[in-house]
Formats: C-alpha cells, sequence, structure tokens
C-alpha cells in the first residue's frame, strides 16, 4: 500500500490522530484538570471551604449516619426493570457499608449498598451515598454538584457517557490509538534526540507547529506513554470482563475459594450480629502499620454483611507517602473487634499494577509533583491541538486551490475541541456562581451550562472558519479565545462577588485550594488574551505570504 | 522549607544538564555563542557535565523522597527542564551563555 514502513506510519499516526484526537483532547484536558479535582470542588461549593480532615469517629460521627441511609432516590429509579414485581419502599439490609477519604478531602463521602428485594439477580445491589461535615457528621445537601471529582473526573475516562459504558470503551479505544500514535509518531519523527531541543517560531506556521508537536510529543513522551497505558490498565476489568462473562463460574468459585483461605465471609450468617467498637479496630490497624515502620492515616474503611453474624471490618491506609495505591489492608470481625487478617505484602505483578495505578490515580501528597502532572497533561493538549493545527496548515492551501472543504472542516472541529472545550468548562464555573443557591437541581442546570456552551462553541467554530477555505486564518480562534479570557476574569470575579473570597483574603489565609484556582483562571485569561492579540495581528494576511517573508526574530518573540 | 529547596535545585541541576547537553550539539551551540560548533573536545566535556548533573538532580530528588515518588518527580522534572531549554533558545538563546565558561 506504502512505499515504506514510514509512509504506512505517516498516514497511521495522520488519520488515527485525526479523529481520536477530538477524544484524546478531552481526556487529557479534563484529567489535566482532575489533578485538582478536589481544589476545584472547593471553589464550586463554598460551604466546603475548609481544611481537610482525617477519618472521624466511626462509633460517634459514622454510625449514626450510616444507620440512616437509604438507597439514593435515582438509584431506585434506576432499578426498576431490575425488579420482578413492585419496588420496595424500605430496605432494610445492607449488604456494605463505606467512608473514603484523602489529604486534601474537608468533607467525607460515605455509601451504602443495600440488598435490592425480588431482584432479578439475588447479587444485585442498590446503592445510597451521601457527603457529610466529618467534624459534626451533618449531612450536606446532595444536589450540589462536585464539579471536579463528579464532572471533569469522570469526563476524562468516560466522557459521562454512561449507557453501556459506551464512553469508557471510547475512551478506552482513544487510549489504544494514543499509544499507536506515540510509537509511529516516533517513527515518522526519526530526529527525536537531534530535534529534542528544536522549536522555530520564526519560521513558517507550519514549521513552527510542527515543532511544538514534537516537542511537546518528545520531552513529555514517558508521561503520555505511562499514562495511556496505565489508565488502560485501570479499567482492565472493563475492557475484558472475562469475570463475569465467559470464565463467570471460574470467577464465582475462586471468590468462594479465596474467602475460606483468607476466613472473610463470602455470604452472610442469616444470624443477627453486632458491630463492636470501631474506632478501636482503627487505632489497632494504625498502630499495626505503625509497627511495620509505614505510619499512616486511615483512608478507607468499609463494613461487610452489616449487621449480620458474619459482619466484618476492613480498615486500609491512606498512601500519601509512595506512588503505589496498596492500603495495607486489615480485617477485623466485626462483632469481637478480633483481627481475622492482614493483607499480605504485594506480589511483583501486585507491585507493577500498583505503582501503575497509583501514580494515575496519584493518592499521595506531593505539590510539586501534582504540578507537573497538570503539566505533563497540558502539554498533551498542546501536543494533540498542534497536531490539529498542522493538518489543517499542511493541506489548506492545496485545498483552497481546488475547492475542497476538507482543511476548514477540520478547523471547525478543531476550534471546538481546544477552545471550545476551555469555553464549556468556564461556562460551567461561571453559571456555579451565577444559579441561585435554592435552584432545586442545581448540579443538572451546571451541567447543561457546560453542554450548551459547548454546542455554541462549536456552532460558531464551524460558521466562523469559513476563511480557511481561502487559506487564510480563522476568526474563530482569536474569537474564542477572546471569549475564554472574558470568562476566565468572569468567573474570578464571581467568586469574588458571590463568596467574598478574593484573592487577597485567600492568599493571606493561605487557602490554597480557592486561591489556586483562581490563580490559574487568571494566568489562562492572560494567556488566552495574548494568543486572540497574537491571532488578530496575524489575521488578515494570507498565511502563503506570510511563510515567503518569514516573520523577523522579535516579532516571532512577541507573537 | 528543605525539601522544597532542594526540589529546586533538582529542576536547576536538570535544566542546567539539559542545557549542556543542548550546547554539545552544533546547532544549539551556533545559536548561543554564535560561532560555529565548538571544538569536539568541549562538546564531550559538554557531554559529560550534562549527564553529571541529571545524575545530580537524581540523587537530591531520592533525598527527598521515597525512591518510587522521586524517580517520578524526576522524570517531570526533566520535561519540565527540556520544555524550558527549548523555548529559551528559541527566544533568548544569549541567556545559557552563563553555563559556557568564559576563555
Amino acid at each position: 500500500m506504502f512505499q515504506n514502513l514510514r509512509l504506512t506510519m505517516a498516514w497511521l499516526h495522520t488519520w488515527f490522530g485525526l479523529v481520536l484526537g477530538f477524544v484524546l483532547m478531552v481526556v487529557f484536558f479534563f484529567g489535566a484538570l482532575s489533578v485538582f479535582d478536589r481544589e476545584i470542588d472547593r471553589w464550586a461549593i463554598p460551604e466546603t471551604r475548609f481544611e481537610p480532615q482525617p477519618m472521624p469517629s466511626f462509633d460517634k460521627v459514622l454510625r449514626p449516619v450510616f444507620e440512616s441511609m437509604q438507597p439514593d432516590p435515582g438509584q431506585i429509579e434506576l432499578a426498576r426493570s431490575r425488579v420482578d414485581g413492585p419496588m420496595a419502599t424500605h430496605f432494610p439490609v445492607a449488604k456494605t457499608w463505606g467512608a473514603y477519604t484523602t489529604h486534601r478531602d474537608p468533607v467525607l463521602g460515605v455509601f451504602a449498598g443495600f440488598e435490592l428485594p425480588n431482584a432479578k439477580d439475588p447479587d444485585d445491589i442498590i446503592w445510597g451515598t451521601r457527603t457529610i461535615d466529618p467534624r459534626t457528621g451533618k449531612t450536606l445537601p446532595d444536589d450540589q454538584l462536585k464539579i471536579g471529582s463528579q464532572f471533569f473526573y469522570p469526563l476524562h475516562y468516560s466522557l459521562n457517557i454512561n449507557w453501556r459504558d459506551l464512553g469508557t470503551w471510547i475512551v478506552g479505544f482513544a487510549a489504544l490509538v494514543m499509544l499507536v500514535a506515540l510509537v509511529s509518531g516516533v517513527i515518522v519523527h526519526r530526529k527525536l534526540f537531534r530535534e529534542l531541543f528544536t522549536f522555530r517560531p520564526g519560521k513558517n506556521t507550519q514549521r513552527s507547529v510542527l515543532d511544538l508537536h514534537n516537542l511537546t510529543g518528545v520531552v513529555a513522551l514517558p508521561f503520555h506513554f505511562v499514562f495511556a497505558f496505565s489508565g488502560l490498565l485501570i479499567f482492565g476489568g472493563t475492557y475484558f470482563p472475562i469475570g463475569h462473562t465467559q470464565l463467570k463460574p471460574l470467577h464465582d468459585l475462586h471468590e468462594v475459594l479465596e474467602s475460606q483461605e483468607t476466613g472473610l465471609p463470602h455470604e452472610r450468617a442469616g444470624v443477627p450480629g453486632r458491630l463492636a467498637s470501631v474506632d478501636a479496630m482503627m487505632a489497632e490497624a494504625q498502630r499495626r502499620w505503625q509497627a511495620r515502620g509505614m505510619a499512616g492515616e486511615v483512608g478507607f474503611l468499609t463494613v461487610r454483611h452489616v449487621g449480620d453474624a458474619n459482619a466484618y471490618v476492613s480498615i486500609y491506609r491512606a498512601g500519601t507517602d509512595r506512588i503505589a495505591l496498596t492500603g495495607e489492608g486489615i480485617h477485623f470481625n466485626a462483632a469481637t473487634g478480633e483481627v481475622i487478617r492482614e493483607d499480605p505484602p504485594p506480589t511483583v505483578a501486585q507491585h507493577i499494577n500498583t505503582f501503575l495505578t497509583g501514580l494515575h490515580l496519584q493518592h499521595f501528597r506531593h505539590w510539586t509533583l501534582r504540578w507537573l502532572y497538570l503539566m505533563g497533561g497540558l502539554l498533551g493538549c498542546v501536543c494533540i491541538a498542534t497536531g490539529f493545527l498542522f493538518f489543517v496548515e499542511k493541506r489548506k492551501r492545496q485545498h483552497a486551490a481546488q475547492g475542497l472543504r476538507g482543511a476548514r472542516w477540520v478547523d471547525g472541529f478543531a476550534v471546538s475541541a481546544v477552545t471550545g472545550m476551555l469555553v464549556a468548562a468556564l461556562a460551567m464555573l461561571v453559571a456555579n456562581r451565577l444559579l441561585p443557591a435554592d435552584l432545586p437541581g442545581r448540579g443538572d442546570w451546571e451541567q447543561y451550562a457546560f453542554w450548551a456552551a459547548w454546542a455554541l462553541a462549536l456552532a460558531h467554530g464551524l460558521w466562523r472558519t469559513a476563511p480557511v477555505a481561502q487559506a487564510r486564518i480563522a476568526p474563530a480562534w482569536a474569537e474564542q479565545c477572546l471569549a475564554v479570557a472574558v470568562l476566565a476574569v468572569a468567573a474570578v470575579l464571581l467568586n469574588w462577588v458571590t463568596t467574598g473570597d478574593h484573592l487577597g483574603r485567600t492568599l493571606a489565609a493561605g487557602y490554597w485550594p480557592v486561591a489556586g484556582v483562581d490563580l490559574f483562571l487568571l494566568g489562562a485569561a492572560a494567556m488566552a488574551f495574548l494568543a486572540a492579540r497574537a491571532l488578530r495581528r496575524r489575521s488578515g494576511v494570507p498565511s502563503a505570504s506570510a511563510a515567503a517573508n518569514a516573520p523577523s526574530r522579535s516579532e516571532a518573540a512577541r507573537a | 522549607m528543605r525539601d522544597a529547596l532542594m526540589l529546586l535545585a533538582a529542576q536547576a541541576a536538570n535544566v542546567a544538564g539539559l542545557a549542556w547537553l543542548a550546547l554539545a550539539m552544533p546547532v544549539h551551540w551556533e545559536q548561543v555563542c554564535g560561532r560555529s560548533a565548538c571544538h569536539p573536545r568541549a562538546a564531550r566535556l559538554l557531554r559529560a557535565a550534562g549527564a553529571g548533573a541529571l545524575a545530580v538532580s537524581l540523587l537530591l530528588c531520592m533525598a527527598v523522597d521515597h525512591p518510587s515518588m522521586a524517580s517520578l518527580v524526576w522524570v517531570m522534572s526533566l520535561a519540565a527542564a527540556a520544555l524550558a531549554v527549548a523555548f529559551t533558545l528559541a527566544w533568548r538563546p544569549h541567556w545559557l551563555r552563563v553555563l559556557v565558561p568564559a576563555r
């Protein structure tokens, strides 16, 4: 089909990169924001702007919360098709309780899984979730959307398309293509080391865009590769669901055998049992971790078979001081508080797995590394965006001459995927500050604002890229950059007006979650404004002549 | 505070190291010093200094964090340093003259 390997790889890189690039843009950008998801949550929910809290007392705070929980109304709606006959109104049997926190969480997320009466699948579980203030046990209103951890974060791995995990599958395919694009990109590039530091902003747009594409791709190559790969690994169970398909009998048998081996009951006994002090178990777990030379806080705790004689409590360590996501779980008999089992040290395969998933999910406490991760994610975005631009630059004059519209359409979608995505994310933050606090379904409205802004940006992008068909720069880029700058500044000002937390106050108090988001927004606004100005200056000049008399070095420096 | 300074030093060592590796290449040497190609022996020296600085940076990272964490910090810091060197070469190449001893 092609004369040599390099041309084959170039074709593969170009076309798969173009099509899946739009998905990867979303994955990389919202993945980068997810590094600071908890901080974005603080910005979006002003009531939760206080210092992170450790796991609270189970006996005093958590137990009354769990005992008062029932499945979420939304979950009950969803479960209607999974039962024979009428839906139960009361769910007396809790199969599991859980609470999870990190060193960045002021509020605590708790969940409870209940037996679903009359369920078609006897193992079916229906979930209830709640967010509490761990200092008091008070429940926070649950229609407040945690924009960082409940919208941006799942957006980066599922596109928030939950129907049959479709979004997760699309992202998985995109991650696979990402790996292919990295390998084929290296083969096409050839001068990986010789041109490692090469960026020539003074050359024609096509050349300097390609330089930037290569630069951002190569300097963060290990990051790009490992993140695409570990992301696939994390969802391995979704992509290879053999445990619940072909090998289901084996999987179920394994569960039973494993529980015999570990001593952790697999089923309820059917006899009521009591729950001893879980606080004492937490103290014992912390004592045992300390004895192993890895003192730490409790990050995650669960109670299984709640209220049954077979109930047991599992306590996991918060992995703030290392990359690997292990937990060093210790399991207790719920009635007696005796230790049933300590998780053994991981095997080599588990070491690799926990290291790779841990480096992706970042439970560690290391702010420098967090910022470097943000940089890595944004470098990925620049790499993808410059890929789009190079595609357009390379073809637009030829397409203009031949009367083809391909380059114009790609540019339209590229505008929507790059600046349009920023417009959508910022519109959501602005909506978050503008919508009345007591609006029913407020979180839903914030999501509508996000998607509506993006749709608007798409329409604008497709409309205002018409000049590309005449081989000129589309005005859409500059206009959307300006929109980004305006929205980002508006978000910061609205945060000030609605909460009183202006930068002077948050910086003086050292409250970095909110100060950091505000500073980041202002930085983004400044860059978007400069980009808009530079684009304005260049537009109107057909790129063909711009290429002929390449701008001088000082001009390029200003651009 | 001590950790932050050590990490800052590690980042600086990475920038210097990669800048020396870049200076060992004729193209970038010319960008910075204006003269074509340095002496081959000087290039070897630059490469050795570059590799050395990167190693020092790794050691500094290791002194601050658990080795698993330190390796990640180092790799990510390398990416940041490479970007800094490339942008400096593109816009302010003469800044890197401080890394070339006057002769």
